[in-house]
């Protein structure tokens, strides 16, 4: 229900089933990478005083050895801009330590796993896409995209996946031990209900202990009211107390008939 | 009519929960073969359990649980060939020389623009000398006019922009920067070609003008015919990616981009070594006078040689023995 609206991948499988993946946003990549961007940034200042405690006079050294040390720097930057992303990428499934942490994961645009090729692709278009600072290229190539994709993954035919957690306990838990003492009534011939009715109670239960007691009880009653189906003494019980009205909701989703 | 969702999960749960036990397995290495049939069965049910959430429970928590453990699943099954050390050798061997001499066109366009960049700026300097105002960094400048090299301390001048000055900095952003500009139409290798073009024929100009020709000779003939070369050659894959855009052929623009993407990134990372070669030659050979212009300016054009030699003939002759030997196995097997 709520992501219909956002952007999604869709791929058509062998199996004759369409997935739909969520895509990531501008926020999960800017976010996955500071996380990578603070890795590199932490390895260079390690790297650093690693060096200066070996040689004492950093900046001497370097000048006595202008034509190395520019191949030192050289391969140095060329490691953080490029291969750090692309080993990390190819090697774990699409992602890198900052992705893993944000839960996103790079994939083909037909959902499959990226290869070699593809990493390579879109990491060295970080040079384009970083113009003129911050990615401000790659950042109006999101915007722009239906796919939130930057410049390099159009190249790479590459899009950022989103993975969510999901609590599936939430259409099975049991009913709590303390209100199982409370008898739930329900109407007498009702069906199940239709998956919408049962994702908005579920919902709501999921919600009601961080909600203020006055709403809680209001959304019950209104969830209640919604459902029907209650002889008027019935339904005085049941609005009784929160507890027995969210009682009789949980039982009315989990009702197999 | 269907069941009640509640029910269906519960019902359908320990299936779900095996299959991504098994995927996280699968993606940490320690999957048996046994266990990878029933990892297929699984992803097979989990697929048949979504088109059946996709009909009754649409929007449903569990239907996007179901289309994510799918999609982990398809990307554990449908994985990509893996390329071991075996491609990387015949990557260099075959495909990335025929790669090249198939693109050979892109890379003879993106060598005469580099050629016209250094032409006209060789012009301007000599037929204007106060064209190099315009032209060389000031820093370079202030070099020449006292007589000195600036590659004799590369460090301290630390020249205005990476992407200018082509032959005294960080040549990876001037491959990468090449390449990867072609995204911008074409325009940005273009310019990039021509404006290096045009940077190193005006510096080179000015030191000859001044006088210093000999040492720039002296600096850049043991690196700069492969690295030149290698610069031409990405801006070659440039003008691939450029070419994707504007003119897409009969494929839509981002599958054209997406397909020419790979053969443009083949000819930059095969590049990549030789870069890598060609760097320790610049930091360890270039500077300084342990060895003279000439051996120098030798080494240069054997290393330039050898290198086109490897790209116009490595892996020609390949092609032509695995056919013949397909040929001598189906003569066999007739007979």
């Amino acid at each position: 229900m709520a992501s219909a609206s956002s952007p999604s991948l869709d791929v058509a499988t062998p199996e004759r089933v369409a997935l739909t993946l969520p895509v990531a946003g501008i926020g999960y990549r800017c976010l996955a990478w500071l996380v990578d961007a603070t890795l590199l940034f932490f390895f260079w200042v390690t790297a650093y005083f690693i060096f200066s405690l070996l040689v004492s006079d950093v900046l001497g050294v370097f000048q006595g050895l202008s034509g190395f040390a520019q191949t030192v720097l050289a391969v140095g930057f060329f490691a953080t801009q490029w291969l750090y992303w692309t080993l990390a990428e190819v090697f774990f499934h699409g992602q890198t330590p900052g992705k893993r942490l944000l839960r996103i994961r790079v994939v083909r645009v037909d959902g499959s796993p990226i290869g070699v090729y593809e990493s390579a692709v879109r990491n060295l278009l970080r040079a384009v896409d970083f113009l003129p600072a911050f990615y401000a290229v790659g950042t109006l190539s999101m915007l722009f995209t239906r796919q939130h994709r930057r410049l390099g993954d159009l190249l790479a035919g590459t899009v950022l996946v989103r993975e969510e957690r999901f609590d599936l306990g939430k259409y099975t838990a049991a009913a709590q031990a303390s209100a199982q003492a409370l008898p739930t009534v329900l109407p007498a011939g009702a069906g199940p209900l239709a998956s919408e009715e049962v994702e908005l109670i579920l919902a709501f239960l999921e919600r009601a202990k961080w909600l203020e007691p006055d709403a809680r009880r209001q959304l019950g009653t209104r969830m209640v009211e919604r459902l029907g189906g209650l002889a008027e003494e019935e339904r005085a019980a049941v609005l009784a107390s929160t507890q027995a009205t969210e009682e009789f909701l949980r039982a009315r989703a989990q009702a197999v008939r | 009519m269907a069941e009640s969702l509640p029910a269906f999960v519960g019902r359908r749960r320990p299936d779900w929960e095996a299959l991504q036990e098994l995927l996280a397995r699968q993606r940490a290495g320690t999957v048996r073969l046994e266990e990878l049939r029933r990892l297929d069965t699984l992803y097979r049910r989990a697929a048949a359990d979504l088109a059946h959430a996709q009909t009754f429970y649409p929007g449903t928590d569990a239907h996007r649980f179901l289309n994510q453990l799918c999609g982990q699943g398809y990307a554990a099954i449908y994985q990509p060939p893996r390329d071991r050390w075996l491609a990387v050798r015949d990557f260099f061997r075959r495909e990335f020389p025929a790669t090249l001499r198939a693109e050979g066109r892109f890379v003879a366009v993106s060598a005469s623009l580099f050629i016209l960049g250094l032409l006209l700026g060789a012009l301007v300097v000599l037929l204007e000398p106060r064209g190099a105002e315009l032209l060389v960094p000031q820093g370079v400048r202030d070099h020449v006019a006292a007589g000195r090299m600036w590659t004799d301390d590369i460090l301290s001048v630390a020249p205005p922009n990476a992407v200018s000055s082509g032959i005294a900095t960080n040549n990876l952003t001037v491959v990468i920067f090449t390449f990867a500009s072609g995204i911008l139409l074409g325009l940005g290798t273009v310019f990039t070609l021509v404006n290096n073009g045009v940077q190193i024929g005006a510096i080179s100009a000015l030191c000859a003008r001044e006088g210093l020709g000999l040492k720039l000779l002296d600096f850049v003939s043991a690196h700069g015919p492969v690295e030149l070369s290698i610069i031409t050659i990405a801006g070659g894959a440039g003008l691939i990616v450029g070419q994707a855009l504007i003119d897409p052929g009969e494929l839509p623009r981002a599958q054209a981009l997406a397909l020419r993407g790979k053969v443009a990134v083949k000819l930059v990372l095969g590049c990549a070594p030789f870069l890598a070669a060609i760097a320790m030659v610049e930091g360890f050979i270039s500077p300084g006078s342990l060895f003279p212009t000439a051996l120098k300016a030798l080494l240069g054009l054997t290393l330039g040689g050898l290198f086109w030699a490897y790209l116009l003939r490595a892996g020609r002759d390949a092609s032509l023995s695995s056919t013949s030997l397909r040929w001598a196995m189906a003569s066999s097997r007739l007979r």
